[in-house]
């Protein structure tokens, strides 16, 4: 392995994870509901996922539990946010911690087993182009996550289906008007949030480092947070920042081990800078910045 | 009796509510002896060898002491609530598994003069209260031989946790081993900066491959991440505290082992006996708390029979990996011929040896 090699299929790997959450965050907040729990979901998915595919030996049933467990702690959440019309930042949160302790709860009699990961599948053909060659060497997951962004990003722009959940996102009172169900469709799109950063756990726990270990999400649930709302609710810029993220992390480390002279806090905290920075950047045109922003984000509507 | 956080605060709370209780009496011959880890005890790692030295504790004295393990104690006030609770419900002899408790279990050691304390890579002592740690490098100083003796790039490297002198010395001692056997051997460091993120250290793990490095330490890491990720990528790789064999059957360079029984031991029998002192303690071969075991089959006869008589010497005295002369990474002197290096001066390294090739960051 090369580091160019290293560097383009890790940042692919690394991006996965991060991706699947924010995809799901993406169509929960277009739909005008934010959910900060999302470390929390992803941690949940993480432990149910681990426990599920080290019990049963099968990564499809560890995802599938992952996603049912992300499903019913965002249905908590679902429950005090749009049925209670509680604060959607304070239930967010609290479902947060909430997801981080069952998650250690769930996982404590594995704490620090390990699974194989699956197999990676490299496209014929592809896979043998010089150079770019290892970023079509990779798990199943990597491939349909960014197959997932394609869909997603067609869905909400390119579709009825879109066009309901930004409706209902931008101005829940008019879809009321003609005629839309805002809470079940906000329900759905909260669902499918869980769901994702359900599996986005579990691709953590069982693929990319295929071990349980309490704790082990480390705060990735806030950066896909950050990568939606630095991302402006577009799907495109969310894969862009997520790839950055992914990119400019292992680049630290190759950094660092190639014995460049910068401090590794500075290289560590660089993702995260850059990041932000150039999502700030692309999406600093103001008028596209108020066409992007939900304007009903956060706020309880009163079915 | 194993208590995580959650449980404990429920028994907290279910306390508190029965006030009219009397305080459960605790029988006089009874020794209550409580040991706070900051991370969940699992099968391997750093709380692990901890837990361990307190089943001495059980295995020799029976029904006359009981301990409570209280883990994933996050550092910090609740820390400090925790410990003074347990302390409360009549525990006397106290383990904290972490730095980050010092100044609590200092406060704690000064209003109960009753308790003994012991802690965990610190540097405060009071009467009652004694910091411990181990002797790593000696350990790793005999992985650096076999690592060099295995590697065909003649490029190791290391995953830290943070770059704090117990770690950076680790590294050195490891670097000048290698050295010891090849004097052509560089090392790359890579710091994750946390103590716990197992897919940051995956990650660097990747990176140090990418690079051609062929052995690689996993200082400080409580999960298999990698090791798992070297037995996968073909590279050795060797971590501290408790051994990791089993994560990489084939790839496993051996194991910088910790043994805190006979500490432990020793310092319930001065407890019990009222002859505890406190006192800063840096466990070492000699004192059988820092060993190396789970040797790879791979190493060469030669270079087993070289690791066996330095691993002697160091453990009789006669030999510490930090004697002169030795070179920093400016290529300065540090250490003169023939000078070894005192314990204040290896307790507080913050420079790396020649040959480590990635620059400390300050």
């Amino acid at each position: 392995m090369t580091i160019l090699a290293f560097i383009l299929a890790g940042t692919l790997a690394a991006a996965t994870p991060l991706l699947l959450a924010a995809l799901g965050e993406l169509i929960a907040e277009r739909a005008g509901v934010l959910n900060l729990g999302l470390e929390g979901m992803m941690a949940l998915g993480a432990a149910v996922g681990f426990v599920v595919a080290y019990t049963t030996h099968s990564h499809v049933l560890g995802f599938a539990a992952a996603s049912v467990a992300g499903i019913a702690l965002s249905l908590v959440f679902a429950t005090l946010a749009l049925g209670f019309m509680a604060n959607q930042v304070a239930a967010g949160l609290a479902i947060g911690v909430l997801g981080l302790g069952l998650s250690s709860l769930i996982g404590k009699p594995l704490e620090s087993q390990t699974l194989d990961a699956p197999g990676k599948l490299a496209i014929p053909v592809l896979a043998d182009l010089p150079v770019i060659g290892p970023l079509f060497e990779q798990d199943v997951v990597v491939y349909l996550t960014f197959g997932l962004a394609v869909v997603i990003w067609a869905v909400l722009n390119h579709s009825k289906l879109g066009l309901i959940i930004r409706a209902v996102g931008e101005n829940p009172h008019a879809a009321r008007a003609i005629g839309f169900r805002v809470l079940r469709i906000r329900l759905a799109a909260v669902a499918f949030g869980g769901a994702m950063a359900g599996m986005a756990g579990a691709y953590a726990s069982t693929i990319y480092t295929p071990l349980w270990a309490d704790g082990m999400i480390a705060g990735r649930g806030w950066i896909a947070v950050a990568l939606v709302v630095f991302g402006t609710w577009a799907a495109g810029r969310i894969v862009f920042g997520a790839l950055l993220f992914g990119a400019l992390s292992l680049g630290g480390l190759i950094a660092q081990a190639a014995g460049v002279a910068l401090p590794s806090q500075l290289l560590a905290s660089l993702p995260y800078a850059v990041t932000i920075v150039m999502l700030a950047v692309i999406s600093s045109n103001r008028r596209r910045m108020r066409l992007n922003t939900v304007a009903s984000l956060g706020q309880p509507f009163a079915g | 009796m194993s208590l995580n956080r959650r449980t404990f605060l429920k028994s907290t709370l279910a306390a508190s509510t029965a006030l009219a209780l009397p305080v459960p009496a605790f029988a006089d011959d009874v020794l209550n002896v409580a040991l706070i880890v900051p991370s969940p005890a699992a099968d391997v790692g750093w709380s692990h060898t901890l837990e361990l030295g307190t089943k001495a504790l059980e295995a020799k004295y029976g029904d006359k002491v009981k301990v409570t393990l209280l883990e994933n104690i996050a550092e910090g006030p609740d820390a400090d609530r925790i410990m003074n609770k347990t302390a409360a419900d009549g525990t006397t002899f106290l383990i904290l598994g972490s730095f980050g408790y010092m100044e609590g279990g200092l406060k704690l050691a000064k209003s109960r003069p009753d308790m003994s304390i012991l802690h965990a890579s610190g540097y405060k002592t009071a009467p009652n209260f004694s910091p411990f740690g181990a002797r790593y490098y000696q350990g790793t100083y005999l992985m650096g031989m076999a690592a060099a003796a295995l590697t065909k790039s003649k490029k190791l490297g290391c995953v830290g946790a943070f770059a704090i002198p117990e770690l950076i010395t680790s590294i050195n001692a490891f670097t000048l081993g290698a050295q010891s056997v090849d004097p052509a051997i560089e090392v790359s460091v890579v710091w994750v900066n946390s103590w716990f993120d197992p897919a940051s250290e995956q990650q660097a793990a990747k990176a140090l491959i990418s690079q051609g490095v062929d052995v690689i330490f996993s200082n400080a890491q409580d999960t298999p991440s990698v090791i798992q990720t070297a037995e996968e990528a073909g590279v050795y790789a060797f971590n501290l505290n408790s051994s990791m064999k089993t994560y990489a059957p084939t790839k496993y360079l051996g194991v910088v082992g910790t043994d805190w029984a006979p500490y432990f031991l020793q310092s319930v029998e001065a407890h019990l006996a009222g002859t505890f002192a406190g006192a800063s303690a840096w466990l070492s071969m000699a004192e059988k708390c820092v060993f190396v075991t789970d040797w790879n089959p791979d190493i060469p006869a030669d270079i087993v029979a070289k690791i066996i008589e330095t691993e002697a010497a160091i453990e009789s005295g006669a030999f510490s990996p930090f004697t002169g002369p030795i070179t920093n990474q400016d290529g300065a002197e540090q250490v003169a011929a023939g000078v070894t290096l005192g314990d204040d001066m290896i307790l507080s390294m913050d420079w790396h040896v020649k040959g480590v090739t990635t620059p400390l960051p300050k």
